[in-house]
This record gives C-alpha cells, sequence and structure tokens, in this order.
C-alpha cells in the first residue's frame, strides 16, 4: 500500500469518545488517511462535503444527538452506502443490535474490543470489495446504458407514430413513463408483496410507452374525431386493448419469462382500462386479477389525461385532478395505489414540471447495475440488444400495416425508412442507406434546407414541426402537410439525431 | 510499577490488551490519555441531576473505553451501571452500582499514575 498519504484511502471515524477515535485513528493511521467526527450531526457535515472522498466509515452506535443508527439511516436515504461502507462498532453486541444494523444497511459490526487486526483486516477487506465491486457496476451500467438508449428510442419512435394519429400533444407517452416509473418507486417501498425490483419497474416504466399501441388500427375518424363518440364508436375504441395486446402477442418472443417486456407490455396494452371493481374493460377483471403494471399504468394514464391540455379541454391542476381520481370520478382503483399516487404527487408533479422524461438516468442505470451485480445475473447486455432488435422488427411491422405516410430518418447513420404506403407515393424504396439516402431525399426538392432549419430550432414551442412543403414527386410537384418529431440523443442536446414524421397530401 | 504490575494492580487484563493491541507503547499512551476523557464526570453529572439518557450513554461510552483498554473491573461494573440505565429511569437507586463504578475508576487512575508518574 502507499505510505505517501497521496493514494491512501480514506476512513472517516465517528465516536464522541476521543480516546475511542485517537485509538482507532492510531491503529489505523499508517496506512490510511484518518478524518474523525465526535458526533451525528460533525459527520452528516463532513460526508455532505467530502462522501466522495470517504472510502469507508467507522461508526459508534451510541451518542448524544444523533446516534449511529440515525446517522446510518440517514446515509442510506442519501445513497451513500452503496459507494461508502461502514462498519458500526459497539461495546453492545447484542443481537437486536447487530440486526439493525445490518437491516439499516452497514456492511460489518465489530464488537468492543477490539483488536487491531480484526480491525485492520476489515477496513482493508470492506475497502477492496467494495472498489471491486463499484468497478463491475460502471462496467456493467456503461453496457446498460448503451443498450438502453437504443432501446428506449425504438419505444419512442414507435408510441410517436401512434399519438402522431391520435393529434394528441406528444407529451402524454412521456408523462405516462414518468408517472408510472415514480408510481412505481412508491409501490415498491410501500407495499413489497408486488415483489417489484428496479430492473422490473424499469421494463414496465418502458414498456407503458406502448399502452395505446393498439389505436394504430382504429380509424382516423373515429380517433380524432372532435365531438363525442357514438355507443358504436366507442365499442370500436375499446378495441385499442385488445388489439395492441395482439400485436405483441404476434410479437415473436424467446423463452420470455413473466417479468419480460413483451408479456408486460402484453399486460399493460390489454388491461390499462380496467377498473379495481371490475368494471373496466375488455375483460372486466377485478381487484387483484388485474397485474401492477396495468393498474399504475391506468392510473397513469388517467393523471396524465386530467393534467394535460388537450384540444378539448383545459389542463386541470394538479390538486384538483388528484382529489376527482380519489373522488371515485374516474373509475375506481387499488386503494393502495392511490396512497402511493397521494404520497408521490409532489415529486411527481415536480418533475412533470420540468418534465424531460429523457432516457432512464444514470442513476437509475446504477440502481438496475448494482441489483442485476447482487442477483448475478450478467445477461442483461444480451437481453436489451434483443429489445431493440424486436423494436425495430416492430417498427417494420407499423409501418407495413399502417395507410398513413410515415417516415424515420437516422441523422448519424443517414439512414431513411418510409412506411409501405409513403414509399409507394413517394416512388422510393422503403429503406434507404447511403448514397442513396441522400440522393432520393435530394430529388424530394427544395423545401429540404427549410424542413432542416425548422428543425434545428424545434424543441422551444413544444416537440413538433409543423408546416407545408411543397415535395417533388415522380408526377411533379405536390403540396404536403409535414408533421415531424425530432428525437434528441440521450444526454446530449446540442442536436437531435433522429426525426419521425408524417406526411398528409393535400388537396390529393 | 511496570505495565503488567500496572494491570495487575487496577483489576485489567494484561495477555488481553497486549494481544489485540500489540505494543506496550500504544497500550501506555493510551492509558494515560484516558485520564482526559470526560465520561466518567460526564456519568457522575448526569446522575446528580437525574437525566438518566445521558448517564446511559455516558455509562456505555466509559464501558466501551474500558474494553478497549481491558480495565476488566471496571468494564464490568460500568456494564452492570449501563445495564441498571438502560430502559431509561432506573428500577432501583443507581448508588450502589454507581459507587463500584467510582471506586473501579478511582483504583485505574491511581494505578495509571504510579506508572507515568501523576502529571500525565
Amino acid at each position: 500500500m502507499d505510505k505517501t498519504g497521496k493514494n491512501k484511502n480514506t476512513v472517516l471515524i465517528i465516536d464522541d469518545a476521543e480516546l475511542n477515535r485517537a485509538l482507532l485513528g492510531d491503529i489505523l493511521a499508517l496506512d490510511y488517511n484518518v478524518l474523525e467526527a465526535a458526533d451525528g450531526e460533525t459527520a452528516l457535515a463532513t460526508l455532505e462535503e467530502r462522501w466522495t472522498e470517504i472510502d469507508l466509515v467507522l461508526l459508534d452506535v451510541v451518542m448524544p444527538g444523533m446516534d449511529g443508527f440515525e446517522l446510518l439511516t440517514r446515509m442510506n436515504r442519501n445513497s451513500w452506502l452503496s459507494s461508502t461502507p461502514v462498519i458500526m462498532i459497539s461495546a453492545d453486541g447484542s443481537p437486536e443490535n447487530i440486526d439493525r444494523a445490518y437491516d439499516l444497511g452497514a456492511t460489518d459490526y465489530i464488537t468492543r474490543p477490539f483488536d487491531e487486526k480484526t480491525v485492520l483486516y476489515r477496513v482493508r477487506n470492506t475497502i477492496r470489495l467494495y472498489a471491486k465491486q463499484q468497478a463491475l457496476e460502471n462496467l456493467v451500467a456503461e453496457q446498460i446504458m448503451e443498450k438502453e438508449r437504443s432501446n428506449f428510442q425504438m419505444v419512442e419512435i414507435l408510441s410517436n407514430v401512434v399519438e402522431f394519429r391520435n393529434g394528441e400533444s406528444g407529451l402524454h407517452v412521456q408523462h405516462v413513463r414518468l408517472i408510472t416509473d415514480v408510481l412505481l418507486q412508491t409501490v415498491r417501498r410501500r407495499c413489497p408483496q408486488y415483489g417489484l425490483t428496479s430492473a422490473k419497474i424499469a421494463v414496465i416504466a418502458n414498456a407503458s410507452a406502448l399502452h395505446d399501441v393498439g389505436k394504430i388500427s382504429i380509424d382516423e375518424k373515429i380517433l380524432n374525431k372532435p365531438g363525442r363518440l357514438t355507443p358504436e364508436e366507442f365499442e370500436i375504441m375499446k378495441t385499442h386493448t385488445v388489439i395492441g395486446a395482439r400485436m405483441l402477442e404476434e410479437t415473436p418472443h424467446q423463452g420470455e419469462g413473466d417479468d419480460g417486456f413483451l408479456h408486460i407490455a402484453h399486460d399493460i396494452c390489454r388491461w390499462h382500462h380496467e377498473r379495481y371493481d371490475g368494471r373496466g374493460y375488455p375483460d372486466g377483471l377485478v381487484g387483484e386479477e388485474i397485474p401492477i403494471s396495468a393498474q399504475v399504468v391506468a392510473l397513469a394514464d388517467v393523471y396524465d389525461a386530467l393534467t394535460a391540455t388537450r384540444v378539448y379541454k383545459a389542463a386541470i391542476e394538479p390538486e384538483k385532478a388528484l382529489q376527482m381520481i380519489l373522488d371515485g370520478q374516474c373509475g375506481t382503483f387499488n386503494p393502495v395505489l392511490l396512497d402511493c399516487l397521494v404520497e408521490c404527487a409532489p415529486r411527481l408533479n415536480r418533475e412533470l414540471d420540468f418534465h424531460n422524461a429523457g432516457p432512464i438516468s444514470s442513476l437509475e442505470i446504477h440502481r438496475v447495475a448494482g441489483e442485476l451485480l447482487e442477483r448475478g445475473g450478467l445477461d442483461s447486455s444480451r437481453h436489451a440488444l434483443g429489445l431493440l432488435e424486436q423494436a425495430q422488427e416492430r417498427f417494420s411491422f407499423y409501418a407495413e400495416v399502417t395507410a398513413d405516410l410515415i417516415f424515420e430518418y437516422d441523422r448519424v447513420g443517414r439512414r431513411i425508412r418510409f412506411s409501405r404506403t409513403a414509399a409507394r407515393r413517394l416512388g422510393l424504396e422503403e429503406e434507404l442507406a447511403q448514397p442513396d439516402a441522400q440522393t432520393a431525399v435530394q430529388a424530394l426538392g427544395s423545401a429540404l434546407p427549410e424542413i432542416q432549419d425548422a428543425l434545428d430550432r424545434a424543441g422551444e414551442n413544444g416537440p413538433d414541426v409543423e408546416g407545408e412543403y411543397t415535395l417533388t414527386l415522380p408526377d411533379g410537384p405536390r403540396r404536403f402537410h409535414i408533421r415531424m418529431r425530432p428525437l434528441w440523443n440521450g444526454e446530449e442536446r446540442r442536436g437531435w439525431s433522429r426525426v419521425v414524421g408524417k406526411l398528409t397530401e393535400l388537396d390529393a | 510499577m511496570d505495565l503488567r504490575e500496572c494491570y495487575a494492580q487496577l483489576g485489567g487484563d494484561y495477555d488481553g490488551v497486549m494481544g489485540r493491541l500489540r505494543s506496550e507503547e500504544r497500550v501506555v499512551r493510551f492509558a494515560r490519555l484516558f485520564r482526559s476523557d470526560e465520561n466518567f464526570q460526564l456519568l457522575t453529572d448526569a446522575l446528580a441531576a437525574s437525566d438518566w439518557a445521558t448517564a446511559f450513554r455516558a455509562a456505555h461510552s466509559l464501558k466501551g473505553v474500558a474494553l478497549n483498554l481491558a480495565f476488566t473491573r471496571l468494564a464490568e461494573s460500568s456494564s452492570a451501571l449501563t445495564e441498571a440505565l438502560r430502559a431509561g429511569a432506573p428500577a432501583e437507586d443507581p448508588e450502589q452500582l454507581y459507587r463500584a463504578v467510582e471506586r473501579d475508576y478511582r483504583t485505574v487512575l491511581a494505578a495509571v499514575d504510579a506508572l507515568t508518574g501523576p502529571t500525565a
């Protein structure tokens, strides 16, 4: 070990008795940088300021003011324990105390009187183990991040396709995803019976984006009808649940378990209009017959529908929306979920305010990575890759079946894809890579720089860009209304990396 | 007086402390430092004020320090007092238990003084 002091690991000793601190410090001083704190409050301040450089904490249990257990709880709440291990030291070696320490997240427990060697070995081993774990976690997190980014983008493309047809704000899918995520984290804490894990929450949140995917097959006249639907039309509208579920059933799924993306997406599609009292559709499931994934997305769907602005209604204040849901005005929900919604509502509204339900955050990734490591399962990247392939498969499917003129342009890979109808109308191949893509697009005419400009300025006034442009087709110039959504690449906001769009031919 | 004799006089475990802390120099240094430990005074004041929570913490800390330095007799008497105070207001007057702690504490100080000189 390096003894110059620079590369030494740092240990924080927290004990109210000066003599104990000095004794531990004396034992450790040769191999470690030692910091001391005489009480919980001072320790907390030191940790807040320097926790990234503290490699291990030795913590006394009984202290005046904030005791060791309380400090441990605070550390846990601040997510410090995942990178800074804590070894408790106490003269009280009772099983209750030891249990409590481990329950609160301590790594180890040393009883007084301790001996020099035990302290040195345990400190050294714990620091090594954590360093190794950290390195592995970073590695896995990086991989997952990479895959999740592409995966998330594909799911987003799909859901955007659906929303284009719905004529909705475009934010709905992202909001539902965010609400689902926040709500599930609260459910996880309060209701262990649902067996939620970080990984599962991530899958459900991702799958929530597809909840209305079945609407792709609903007639646009019904979908975008300004007035009230007739009973017959409403019956047709209701089929979007079953149709979405069937689409997912028909997507090949190799050996995917009950927790797999497709399975969960299927449940969400089919049952996100079920209600806890059995009065929802399509199957009239009651209570816990409805999978928790669908229950949560149903609630998220309703909450966002109320608080968002729609063509036919203004946004409702979050407090009022919450009250309406609690009053049962949107149907009956699981009372436990309602409790969770009430609890996380402030956080929800804060995040919806800022909102960018952007791709999965790095903190989230680390949470997932940590759990994967705990379970010893590293085949998640394979899994994520599989999801990506499936997502591409699904895009092809929708592009094939929809009657809309839809395109997707990948700026980085310089590839362009058209729906079958679009390709036919424009007289182009369905999929074009460089250099054909460029030639083909240039042939469409002089409107392109204008479109590009509009895309670069997008984002300030909502997610979409719309306008009327002239495109040069084989049968001459035609006017099109084009609605496009640029997609931004993960963290970097320097420019859009992809765009999806829909063309509507004017005076066709 | 050497360190072994000092431990015999104060009712401590010389072999135990040497086995754990390894160096006589270190043990002597910390035995001297024990004089400046404030927990005994804190305990005395808290008991006088019937401040049971503080008394418990002080007795507990004193016990911890005594355990680390293998002041066995003091560790035992302060442990007994700690347990009597754990639940808050003690069922019986802790006076007797406190007297035992006080006696053992003074014995330790006297022995350490004899070892290192009272100026320590």
